[in-house]
């Protein structure tokens, strides 16, 4: 007879087998484009080629008259249907005017994707070409066109809109703590620097997929959205059907790096469905998919802050401005900005601070999540930012960062009292990992080599979530609206109820299902699932555990238990990490080979071991590109790099080496004391990046790409 | 996108159809081009010609006089790992072995590479610094054609539109000639080159430079001679090749794009010009 025994902390120890990893390596695993029904249709659709323009005419009879060709339908069969995620102003199709290059105007479902597309080549749009907002300066300017006359119309989901200053505006935000004036009156200095981050793309590499269609009353989605209970209540706002007549089933997602959270495609594909009677799909190209949906919100961002001659901080002002490009759509908070968008010194203790924050509709790709949002634009700056600074006053940059960074419950930017690592522990342990001070001398008296430095702060994820555990015939399964996008997230709770219960691991499986079959579950994403979806896990193994006795405390037999466990994490703590990373100048052409990289991350207790470390290596790499080449390259509103020969990734020749050290002794909230760890290594690679630069070469970028050409040009102004 | 595809085993019937369907027919070699070109519909041909299973297109081999052979349709892998290429000059392999990765290198074609005429690319800069010529087969007969001369443009050769390229040939390399290829690779490491410098250079008894053969590659629509650094550099000694270098700007015309801006690429072709030369002349 198989008991419960006590927790078993060997399974948590133990490098773990992916659950998924099987079907993944053998290329047994399902993606959303891989999915076909009989009779399906193929959607294609016709895009905006001008940023700002008023449809005069949509003439579809050429493309109607296309043989294989099931339906054309335009904005006047969707209007006034717009989706969005918090505010809907996105339309499904334009019908009066369109405000980005790729906006859609109509739709085809044809019997292959080939015709598909050649019939949306002949649907003759007619267009009054208006004057564009192509930077988000321009947005607020006198005489700005207004992008969104009609707002008061759209749906904002979850009570009343937040006020604006400005039609223009999407959100806004203002925060301040303290006696903001008196610091600055009373500081030895006041720095003041302006930073600007580009456009971005998540650049996944599993292309955005969905399939619509309609079986009787219901309407079935399989989709790459990671976030399938969001989406469903999505389309039941935007297209009147009531949720339970949705059923929407999220696989296996190969990527999303917070992109996946907003999917444009499902709206048009009902209509669609319903206008052919037939199962339609569509899979979004990548060069649409730059050019059509949610990038990294591109920033401009000035800080100010004063400090005393010890460079201890004593106010801090700032001011960011988001592009938020055409559409507010891909923002799923309430203030319609980029989650982080007002952490702009985060970690550090701020006696006094005030924040701006604002983010404008322009008519550009529309701006949506991407991993960390708001972080990787707000780190640059404030890491660089603290850099400066430390140059100026001549104070070792991690001594200033010492100095200033917070424990627990100093006041920070929030203006609220620190939850989370104490500063001065993370950063001793960075300085003994990275044998800073022997390194600083090292590259010291080395030419063209240099330290940066780096902290990074970001929050334990939060929120509710409930899962269904099952114990039927001996065997316990797991039932969880949970997409696993990579992260790991199905092994992560078969090891929290197995090491729960006692039991081995292949005694748990975890089955993840469509809407219908599971508790309400709010996707992947701010850094929920481990502990937020893993506390609801070990939940489950709790309440099963606790009546085991019904059962005569065995898990055999032919008895069935069913429990659903939940979590509620509302608290407000953080997890800090760090780098100190080397990196060389060639200083004829300014080429930055960044060394030996040391990541510090305070992670709490380790659940997947393997996965965690992939977590942050990968985390660093994509910082990396981030940091070093990647940029959306703008030319009136068009994409000019939409391919991935031209927007490049690293590749794994280009990945220095990464020291990790994980601090695992001080406990989070999450399943035996985890905490997140997706996003505790891409934000601050970028300013770590910038600032081992300067320590190297006297070369000093402000803007993110640190580009060889921007260094280049730095130097070249130097000499 | 629909199309016939044809895969003839010999290469008459390949130039024979290549003849009949004219403008409508493209070929395929190893297809890392032609396959994005078909993807993106910049080409829509009715009909597709294979050329995989010609044997008399493949090998590598040295001739006679001690050049070498390179069939059309040798991978750019079998070229980077040929004992003979090597043997040759260790430069081609390094030219070669710069393109893109492994999975590309182990696809793409020399004479699709060469076929393709994209400025960027690495092999057809060092082939030109050694002299070699492509052999173009049609039905009309054959030809033998300067690398140097084959790419008119950007994406653009002189080959006619029935023609197909079945080998390059090196010629025998003068006793005495150093060879060097560098590639600029500022982003990642299976880029595009920003810029890159072929040069094969010969040194006089007295030390001084006797002969020079220096091609550039993305900073023109084709690859680019250096022709006024090659005149300078001749009789100038080692350590005195700064100025010869610098008057490769005169000679280029890059275009700004996402690897750079026109003037940086012109700087950097003057840094990798003099780069390449000192690596000659070490």
């Amino acid at each position: 007879m198989t008991t419960v025994a006590a927790r078993s902390s060997s399974i948590l120890t133990e490098p773990e087998y992916r659950i998924e990893g099987r079907d993944k390596v053998t290329g047994a695993a399902r993606y959303a484009a891989d999915v076909a029904m009989p009779g399906m249709l193929h959607a294609a659709f016709v895009t905006s080629p001008f940023p700002h323009a008023r449809i005069v005419s949509v003439d579809a009879s050429a493309a109607r008259a296309v043989s294989g060709v099931r339906a054309v339908i335009t904005g006047a069969d969707t209007r006034p249907a717009r989706f969005g995620r918090r505010l809907q102003d996105w339309p499904v199709l334009c019908w009066e005017r369109v405000l980005f290059i790729g906006d859609r105007v109509a739709a085809v479902a044809a019997d292959t994707p080939a015709i598909a597309d050649e019939a949306a080549r002949l649907v003759v749009v007619e267009y009054e070409e208006l004057p564009a907002i192509l930077d988000s300066a321009a947005a607020l300017a006198e005489g700005a066109p207004i992008l969104h006359p009609d707002s008061a119309t759209y749906a904002y989901a979850g009570g009343a809109r937040p006020e604006r200053s400005h039609q223009n505006i999407q959100g806004h935000g203002v925060r301040e703590h303290g006696d903001v004036e008196a610091g600055f009156r009373a500081a030895h200095r006041v720095y003041e620097h302006t930073f600007v981050v580009p456009r971005v793309h998540q650049a996944y590499l599993e292309p955005r997929a969905s399939l619509v269609w309609l079986d009787g009353e219901r309407v079935r989605v399989v989709t790459t959205n990671k976030a399938p209970f969001a989406l469903r209540e999505h389309m039941s706002a935007s297209l009147g059907i009531p949720e339970a007549r949705i059923v929407v089933d999220a696989g296996h997602i190969g990527g999303d790096f917070g992109g996946k959270g907003l999917t444009p495609d499902e709206f048009a594909l009902y209509h669609l469905a319903r206008a052919t009677g037939r199962p339609v799909r569509s899979v979004m190209r990548f060069a649409d998919d730059v050019q059509g949906t949610n990038t990294r919100h591109a920033a401009t961002i000035t800080l100010r802050t004063a400090v005393d001659r010890d460079g201890r901080i004593l106010a801090h002002t700032s001011r960011v401005v988001f592009d938020g490009g055409a559409y507010a759509a891909g923002k799923p908070v309430a203030t319609l900005m980029p989650g982080d968008a007002m952490l702009t010194l985060a970690g550090y203790r701020l006696p006094a601070a005030r924040v701006e924050a604002t983010t404008v509709y322009t008519n550009q790709v529309p701006a949506g999540h991407s991993r960390a949002p708001g972080q990787p634009q707000n780190s640059f700056a404030a890491e660089s930012h603290m850099d400066l600074i430390a140059r100026d006053l001549g104070i070792d940059p991690l001594d200033l960062r010492e100095r200033n960074v917070v424990r627990s419950g100093d006041i920070d930017i929030t203006g609220s009292a620190w939850h989370g690592t104490d500063g001065h522990v993370l950063l001793a342990r960075l300085r003994a990992a990275s044998r800073y001070d022997v390194r600083r001398k090292q590259t010291d008296e080395t030419d063209g080599t240099g330290l940066g430095v780096a902290l990074g702060v970001r929050h334990v994820g939060r929120g509710r979530a409930s899962t269904v555990l099952r114990l039927e015939n001996g065997t316990l399964e797991l039932h969880t609206g949970v997409s696993d996008q990579g992260g790991g997230a199905h092994t992560l709770f078969q090891r929290i109820v197995a090491s729960e219960l006692g039991v081995p691991l292949d005694r748990v499986r975890v089955v993840r299902e469509a809407t219908d079959a599971v508790p309400s579950d709010p996707g992947v994403g701010g850094s929920r699932v481990t502990p937020v979806q893993g506390s609801a896990a070990l939940d489950a193994a709790r309440k099963l555990k606790a009546r085991l006795t019904e059962v005569g405390g065995s898990l055999d037999g032919d008895h069935r238990l069913e429990v659903t466990g939940e979590a509620s994490q509302e608290g407000h703590e953080s997890s800090m990490y760090g780098y100190v990373l080397e990196a060389a100048v060639d200083v004829e052409t300014g080429v930055v080979k960044v060394g030996r990289a040391t990541l510090v991350a305070d992670v709490g207790t380790v659940i997947n071991p393997v996965a965690l470390r992939g977590q942050l290596e990968g985390g660093f790499v994509f910082g990396l590109g981030q940091a070093l080449m990647e940029e959306l390259l703008m030319e009136d509103g068009r994409v000019t790099n939409p391919n991935l020969g031209d927007y490049k990734l690293p590749t794994i020749a280009d990945a220095p080496p990464l020291d990790i050290e994980l601090i695992t002794e001080h406990p989070g909230p999450g399943p035996f004391g985890a905490k997140s760890v997706g996003e505790l290594a891409n934000p601050a690679v970028g300013p770590a990046v910038a600032n081992a630069v300067e320590d190297a070469s006297g070369a000093r970028v402000m803007t993110m790409p640190v580009t060889a050409e921007k260094v280049w040009a730095a130097l070249s102004a130097r000499r | 996108m629909t199309f016939e595809y044809h895969e003839p085993r010999e290469l008459g019937p390949a130039l024979d159809l290549l003849a009949r369907h004219g403008q409508d027919a493209h070929l395929i070699a190893g297809g890392t081009a032609t396959v994005l070109l078909l993807r993106q519909g910049l080409l829509r041909p009715g009909h597709v010609i294979g050329l995989r299973r010609i044997e008399s297109l493949g090998g590598i081999a040295r001739t006679s006089d001690g050049g070498l052979r390179i069939g059309a349709m040798a991978t750019h892998r079998a070229v980077e790992r040929s004992p003979m290429a090597r043997a040759y000059s260790p430069a081609l392999t390094d030219a070669f072995a710069s393109v893109a990765t492994i999975r590309i290198r182990n696809q793409a074609t020399v004479g699709g590479n060469l076929a393709h005429a994209d400025p960027a690319q690495d092999p057809p800069p060092m082939l030109a610094a050694f002299g070699a010529t492509v052999t173009a087969r049609s039905s009309r007969g054959e030809r033998t054609i300067p690398v140097a001369d084959l790419a008119v443009d950007h994406f653009t050769t002189s080959l006619a539109g029935d023609e197909i390229i079945t080998e390059v040939v090196l010629p025998p390399i003068v006793e005495g000639t150093r060879a060097a290829y560098l590639k600029f690779l500022p982003k990642t490491a299976d880029d595009y080159a920003t810029v890159s410098v072929a040069a094969t250079l010969r040194l006089a008894s007295d030390g001084t430079v006797a002969a020079a053969s220096i091609f550039l590659g993305a900073v023109g629509p084709t690859p680019i001679r250096a022709r006024r650094v090659e005149d300078a550099l001749r009789g100038r000694a080692r350590g005195d090749i700064g100025e010869a270098a610098a008057l490769v700007g005169e000679e280029i015309d890059p275009v700004d794009d996402a690897r750079g801006s026109s003037e940086y690429k012109r700087r950097m072709a003057r840094v990798w010009t003099e780069r390449t030369l000192a690596q000659l002349l070490r």
